[in-house]
């Protein structure tokens, strides 16, 4: 099927089944421990071996000698790679940074240098630790973000993005405020870490199960750097415990048991340890943003700069905080700039939102602060900047209801009724405060495709190496299935995440769900024609399918009786066309937040929180309700507690458990309100969907900021906003 | 590896003092994540076992708290209020599960500089009873953690009880934690109060801080000011003064400044809960 113009009038605009509120479809198995995740694979290969990790101990250098005698003579050791046993293996992909094993090279710290494969885990823990390794460790590497900035910023580098004359529009601008933001290195701190169980057979096929939000990324991956044949590998991922971008790409869990198991001749399952999670796979890089807004007496935005530095690996893209500066608001005239600063800290990569999530974290911020620099209400400012065009391509939206999601929260939550000057509302200890932030993240879609099955007994199967990772991909794509086939949802089965099914979109970037649900209709629309064929006619067209019977006419046929020996199988991808690049198809939302701040000690508590979201049809709103709670509650950690704390003298992250990294728990998360508009986006897909995963996150921290900055007139710049960066600047009582 | 698991005091005594190296173990909460990737060496005695450290005991007025009763048991126990805080502190200590496992005697002798057990455990006066094979002597609290990580338990010695004095008729007791969440964190600082009164007068007070200095401190002086103020009128009462005692560090988790003023409140907080609920 090709999506080559905006979607008509089609069956999903009279949805019996699609846009009702299904519950999940693996929360069950998830509950009772029925939906197993990849190191509990225990029925998928005989005789699994345990392999366990160990990473380098120094972040930048070479390894000198690895020691295994006394591993290799431990007890149930059966077998012991070491990256010296091997040239470096091919980096797995070009959005890869790091090489994962082979070699003496070592690139950061915890990369993976050997792998012990026991007969449990305990004797493969404590033989790991009797390799001994000699390091000829780099002396001045760099692991200092804020020190590295210092030394670049001043010197000039080319504009990703230059839009007019920035610098004297900013100069004679009637308003100007002219800010650095601070944001720290961020872990996805899913709850399943990287696993895998890997076998190989005697024709040298290998099959990984495992955690993977990407499963043809992660096939061809395997295949690059085991230098083998795509087609003898294969990847299972049914269930994931969440991947946050983390498990957008094989990591070393996947090398590691493959290695394993073939050295010991049979299969191995490795899960990576926490800390071992934190520092050898991929984390949000820290940004220092500058941020320089100037406008005309009446609040427009005359010059908008945004100049984004991050951390990288040499060769790596690190985190470009810009993006959405240049299409969110309208500025006559634009500066975007970014500055890689090359150290040698793990590798930084996608998580949830990448660019966006910690790009509003300033330019949220410093919008709030150019509203008070201009004496607005920071609602009102951004309503003044709306545009329904890109300021940086000149492209127009496809559907953009930003200034609802302003104008309807603002209603909802209370918004005039709000603490007008920082530091003045008290309730008791605690200082009040309310803040908002817009929200905006593009919404790509890309080819996927799927395979559907009608049996025998009416029932219809589905296969799409689509992933779930908690996001409710299994119930949308029953859910457009059933739609589209006019059946009972309880009559479809869907079965996700194993590389031997249609290659899909996968999950990452907000791009899974219209992508995936609209290669599971392009499927159906194959199987209608085939229904068609077996009923005398030519194609579809005037069918129609509902209540499990196919009518044609007067005459109606139970789809049981299609296929009454075997089963109709019909398959078929989605091909988004190049029209869908001529708009900025994008979503957008108002984040609202209350907060209460100690007077004494600057405790932050989070009273209320609203976010209205306009992100096309919502498929499933309970699915998508989840998404948008999950990535508000990521905000609140984003802004008050989330933070790799970096050694710099020895590029460690410290902090590599989640004792020490603090996600929010229940007890720091108030009430979330939800709202979705109800709008359509025809340019998006034929479901008029777009994503929203990755939209919950966006803007809340910047939300919860300027919340925290509007209870105690206290600005922390640099986040995550902790008790300690408040307490000089409080009020006095 | 041997895993002991003894019934008697006089096994685990004597397990311990079989030659080889042997750790003690209880919950295993502190014992088994600091091993990180290191193997065990040499065995485990597990004391869960053993019949003379189970049981909170009514005592001479006072209590005796085996050395393997758990967080939860003594959230689970009926005892006067002068134990809210301990009870509090209790809630504190990690998750659920590890209020299951973990014990009030394993908490003191990790003597993490940031262990929730220990300021309320100062503030009631408490004593430990160390036994070995050549006796049992007592040693307050405040003299058995000696350090980071340093206590005064000598080889062949094991924790066997809590014991706590009678307390003042009335005595009331308080716990607070502070930390960048509001639960399952590693505290910022920490303080536990337990005071009484006399005639409408608060008649004493102990009051310790933790996580503010390398071992739990109590605070003298600013029990002694309290000593005889009106407890309705009681409002900020703690000055820096006061705090002579603590030595706060900057960490991850907040500047020693920070801590210092974060100290401040939080006994003023406590005092105020302690009295007033």
């Amino acid at each position: 099927m090709d999506f080559n113009t905006a979607a008509e009038t089609n069956i999903f605009d009279r949805p019996k089944i699609l846009g009702k509120a299904v519950p999940r479809r693996d929360g069950p198995l998830k509950t009772t421990g029925r939906a197993p995740y990849a190191y509990e694979r225990h029925d998928v290969a005989e005789g699994q071996l345990v392999g366990y990790p160990l990473g380098s101990a120094i972040a930048k250098g070479r390894i000198l000698s690895m020691d295994t005698e006394a591993a290799r003579a431990a007890p149930g050791v059966r077998a012991i790679v070491t990256t010296l046993d091997m040239e470096a293996m091919p980096v797995p992909s070009e959005m890869h940074t790091a090489h994962l094993f082979g070699g003496d090279k070592v690139e950061h710290y915890h990369q993976a240098i050997a792998v012990v494969v026991a007969e449990t885990f305990e004797q493969a823990r404590a033989a790991t630790a009797l390799i001994k390794v000699e390091y000829d460790a780099d002396e001045g590497a760099e692991f200092d973000l804020l020190a590295a900035y210092e030394k670049m910023k001043d010197t000039p580098v080319d504009p990703e993005v230059s839009k007019g004359d920035f610098e004297t529009a900013f100069a004679n601008a009637a308003h100007r405020i002219d800010r650095t933001y601070v944001t720290t290195p961020q872990n996805h701190a899913q709850m399943e870490p990287q696993a895998t169980v890997a076998a190989w057979d005697e024709n040298g096929n290998v099959t990984l199960w495992t955690s993977n939000q990407m499963i043809q990324w992660a096939k061809k991956a395997v295949a690059k750097t085991f230098e083998m044949d795509v087609e003898k590998v294969r990847v299972d991922s049914p269930y994931v415990g969440g991947g946050f971008g983390n498990k957008l790409f094989i990591r070393s869990d996947v090398v590691l048991a493959a290695l394993g198991a073939k050295a010991a001749g049979q299969p191995v399952k490795l899960a990576m340890p926490r800390p071992f999670v934190m520092n050898n796979t991929t984390h949000r890089a820290g940004t220092v943003q500058r941020i320089r807004i100037g406008t005309d007496a009446q609040g427009k935005i005359v010059a908008l700069a945004h100049e984004g530095t991050s951390n990288t690996l040499p060769g790596g893209s690190g985190e470009d905080a810009t993006n959405q500066s240049q299409h969110f608001y309208a500025a006559d005239t634009l500066l975007i700039a970014t500055r890689l600063a090359e150290m040698h800290l793990p590798e930084a990569n996608a998580m949830r939102a990448p660019g966006e999530a910690s790009g509003l974290m300033g330019l949220e911020m410093a919008m709030d602060e150019m509203a008070e620099e201009l004496g607005m209400d920071p609602v009102q400012f951004r309503l003044v900047n709306d545009t329904d065009t890109s300021p940086a391509t000149g492209k127009k939206f496809s559907d953009r209801n930003f200034a609802r999601c302003l104008t309807e929260g603002a209603e909802r939550f209370g918004w005039e009724n709000r603490n007008t000057t920082p530091g003045s509302r008290r309730e008791g200890d605690w200082l009040i405060g309310h803040g908002v932030a817009g929200a905006f993240r593009p919404s790509p879609a890309t080819t996927s495709g799927a395979r559907v099955r009608l049996q025998a007994d009416g029932r219809i199967i589905v296969e799409t190496d689509m992933t779930d990772i908690g996001t409710g991909s299994y119930t949308i794509i029953a859910q457009t299935v059933a739609e589209a086939m006019g059946m009972d949802i309880e009559d479809v089965e869907v079965r996700l995440g194993d590389s031997a099914f249609p290659v899909s979109s996968g999950s990452g970037g907000q791009f899974g769900a219209v992508s995936s649900t609209a290669g599971a209709y392009a499927a159906c629309t194959a199987l209608r024609r085939e229904v068609a064929r077996r009923i005398g006619h030519n194609d579809a067209d005037g069918l129609s399918f509902a209540r499990g019977n196919v009518t044609a006419g007067a005459k109606e046929t139970p789809l049981v009786d299609i296929a009454p020996e075997g089963e109709i199988v019909a398959e078929d991808k989605v091909k988004f066309g190049s029209f869908r690049k001529d708009r900025m198809v994008a979503t957008f939302a108002a984040h609202f937040v209350e907060v209460g701040v100690n007077a004494w000690t600057g405790e932050v508590r989070v009273r209320r929180m609203l976010g209205v979201c306009d992100a096309g049809r919502i498929m499933n709103p309970t699915t998508a309700l989840s998404q948008v709670i999950g990535g508000m509650v990521m905000g609140v950690g984003a802004a008050l507690s989330e933070e790799i704390a970096v050694d710099t003298a020895k590029g460690v992250f410290i902090n590599h458990d989640l004792a020490n990294y603090e996600v929010p728990v229940h007890a720091d998360i108030p009430e979330q309100e939800v709202v979705f508009l109800d709008t359509l986006d025809p340019v998006s897909g034929p479901l008029k969907s777009k994503g929203v995963g990755e939209l919950g996150l966006c803007g809340v921290a910047g939300a919860v900021a300027n919340a925290v900055y509007n209870a105690t007139g206290v600005r922390a710049r640099e986040y995550p906003i902790t008790l300690d960066k408040l307490l000089d600047g409080l009020p006095e009582v | 590896m041997s895993y002991l698991a003894p019934e008697t005091l006089e096994q685990a005594l004597s397990a311990l003092a079989d030659p080889g190296p042997m750790r003690l173990v209880a919950g295993g909460t502190d014992v088994f994540p600091a091993l990180g990737d290191r193997p065990l060496r040499g065995g485990l005695i597990d004391l869960t076992r053993v019949a003379e450290m189970k049981g909170i005991a009514a005592r001479d007025g006072g209590w005796r708290i085996g050395g393997a009763v758990t967080w939860r048991e003594i959230l689970k126990t009926d005892l006067p209020p002068c134990f809210d805080g301990l009870k509090a502190a209790a809630r504190e200590v990690g998750s659920v599960q590890i209020q299951a496992a973990g014990t009030l005697a394993g908490n003191l002798c990790n003597a993490s500089p940031a262990a929730d057990g220990i300021p309320a455990l100062l503030a009631l006066d408490a004593e430990v009873e160390l036994a070995s094979r050549d006796g049992t002597r007592r040693l307050p609290l405040a003299d058995f953690v000696t350090g980071v990580r340093q206590t005064a338990l000598r080889p062949g010695e094991i924790l066997s009880a809590l014991h706590i004095p009678v307390q003042p008729e009335g005595a009331r007791s308080s716990f607070l934690k502070l930390g960048s969440r509001r639960y399952l964190v590693i505290s910022i600082v920490m303080v536990s109060a337990v005071l009484w009164c006399r005639d409408g007068r608060i008649a004493g007070a102990r009051i310790a801080v933790g996580a503010a200095s390398p071992v739990a401190r109590r605070l003298p002086a600013l029990e002694a000011a309290l000593t005889g103020l009106a407890p309705e009128a009681l409002g900020a009462v703690t000055t820096p003064d006061h705090l002579a005692p603590l030595q706060p560090i900057g960490d991850v988790r907040g500047s020693a400044d920070y801590r210092r003023a974060a100290v401040a409140e939080l006994c003023d907080r406590a005092l105020r809960k302690a009295l007033h609920g």
